[in-house]
């Protein structure tokens, strides 16, 4: 290592510092309008090409597992044995997402998922659907398991959808038969991969026992956010109880962001979804 | 080499950088742990730029990671400010010429990007936020100084960086 102090900053490099900075903050605290505004202003604009370049790439990985499961298909079953169980795994996916798609009584759009790499991306994510296709923002995000998270602002051929690890993430739930209303929230994190949500505002009385799948309950009816149905995951054990009024249970999420590659955007009205999750539920 | 030549250069290679990061992002795995090529593309260009032009570039990166994550408008920018400036001006007071000096110097970089995100943005809770900066920045940090060290390896006589084993 060298010491070199002939290449010290200068003043005019504190003064482009201290203006970058200032413009950093003023980003961080404008308004959340301006914050969408600009935000969509360069996803739209000077990212839109490299936008279209990640897009084509999950394109071409799907091809590419496709092809590949064809070839596994043609090959010995001893290979496939030691291949294919990735590529088993991401046509399930696609097979999953397909079948749902065929059982959603509601107008909805697939997008691709594609994920940033930044310390926040498991909180917000990149869709590859966007106004075009008819994505708004509030609309649902979901896989065949469940709830994934909702859209937060759009673009012409991309959005931007809030995951329900965000700690502003919430959404009304309750049991398949509507015995139990309460509202899940993200939980604290419990390991590297162990992100939980919580079922709150559960009355002392009512019990919920381990195992029970939680689904949105609608809340809104048709002018809400979330449509009816959708699972967003099973109780796991019982959370705090707060002065014998209200109970707390800790939910096991029915998805994992990370392991999301598509995903469908419900674009019609929240209608009851319960039937079309029915079968996966079984 | 002649000046313009070296500037197109390393145009090409941060050029390079910044669209691979989004081709090939479906192909790394797991976006906790696979490695920030566009922040890389930022600890390259500040090796050789005056801190000023390092902050400058910082700015525009965060700008570009804000906009893909919106999470916490504003800290990717003022966190890749800090890290370009930073960056810029510790290559100015150390100049390093070794490659693990050069590996560790990325590794810094991106663990620091990282705190400096989540501290500014104050969108996760306590727990989370241990489990995102002590073990899946690291592993990133880790695989981006990987790459980083590759870059500097394959594109050693298009950048202006002396290197020493």
């Amino acid at each position: 290592m060298t010491f070199a102090p002939d290449r010290f900053s200068s003043r005019r490099d504190t003064f482009a510092f201290l203006v970058c900075l200032l413009l950093s903050v003023a980003a961080r605290v404008a308004p959340p309008a301006v914050q969408d505004t600009v935000a969509r202003a360069v996803s739209s604009t000077a990212l839109a090409p490299l936008l279209a370049v990640q897009h084509q790439a999950e394109l071409v990985k799907e091809s590419r597992s496709r092809v590949a499961a064809i070839s596994v298909l043609r090959d010995s079953a001893l290979v496939s044995a030691f291949a294919a169980h990735a590529l088993e795994e991401e046509n399930e996916r696609l097979r999953e997402i397909l079948q749902l798609t065929a059982r959603l009584p509601v107008r909805h759009v697939a997008a691709e998922v594609l994920h940033q790499s930044g310390p926040n991306s498991g909180l917000m994510v990149v869709l590859s659907a966007g106004s075009d296709e008819g994505v708004v923002a509030r609309a649902p995000v979901l896989v065949a398991a469940g709830l994934v998270g909702v859209v937060h602002s759009v673009t012409p051929r991309s959005s931007v959808a809030l995951l329900w690890t965000h700690t502003d993430f919430r959404v009304s739930a309750m049991t398949l038969d509507g015995s139990v209303f309460g509202i899940v929230a993200p939980r604290r994190a419990e390991g590297p991969n162990t992100m939980m949500l919580e079922l709150s505002g559960v009355p002392y009385q009512e019990r919920v026992p381990i195992g029970t799948v939680i689904y949105t309950s609608g809340l809104g009816g048709d002018r809400g956010v979330y449509p009816r149905g959708i699972p967003i995951g099973h109780i796991v054990a019982v959370g705090e109880e707060r002065e014998g009024w209200s109970r707390t249970y800790v939910v096991q999420p029915a998805v994992h962001p990370a392991a999301v590659s598509h995903v469908v955007v419900l674009t019609g009205p929240a209608i009851d979804l319960r039937e079309a999750f029915a079968e996966h539920a079984r | 080499m002649s000046r313009s030549r070296e500037r197109y250069r390393l145009v090409a290679v941060l050029l390079l950088l910044a669209v691979l990061h989004f081709a090939l992002r479906p192909f790394l795995g797991d976006f906790r742990s696979s490695p920030d090529l566009l922040l890389l593309a930022l600890l390259v260009y500040a090796i050789r730029a005056q801190p000023g032009q390092a902050a400058i570039a910082g700015f525009l990166v965060g700008l570009v990671v804000d906009s893909l994550t919106p999470v916490a408008f504003g800290a990717g920018m003022l966190a890749h400010t800090v890290v370009g400036y930073l960056a810029a001006w510790g290559k100015a007071v150390f100049f390093a010429e070794n490659l693990v000096v050069n590996a560790g110097f990325f590794f810094i970089g991106s663990w620091l990007r990282d705190l400096l995100v989540l501290v500014a943005g104050r969108h996760m809770d306590q727990s989370a936020m241990v489990w995102q900066l002590f073990f899946w920045s690291p592993i990133k940090a880790l695989t981006t100084a990987l790459v980083g060290v590759i870059v500097l390896m394959l594109f050693r006589r298009w950048l202006p960086i002396r290197i020493t084993e």
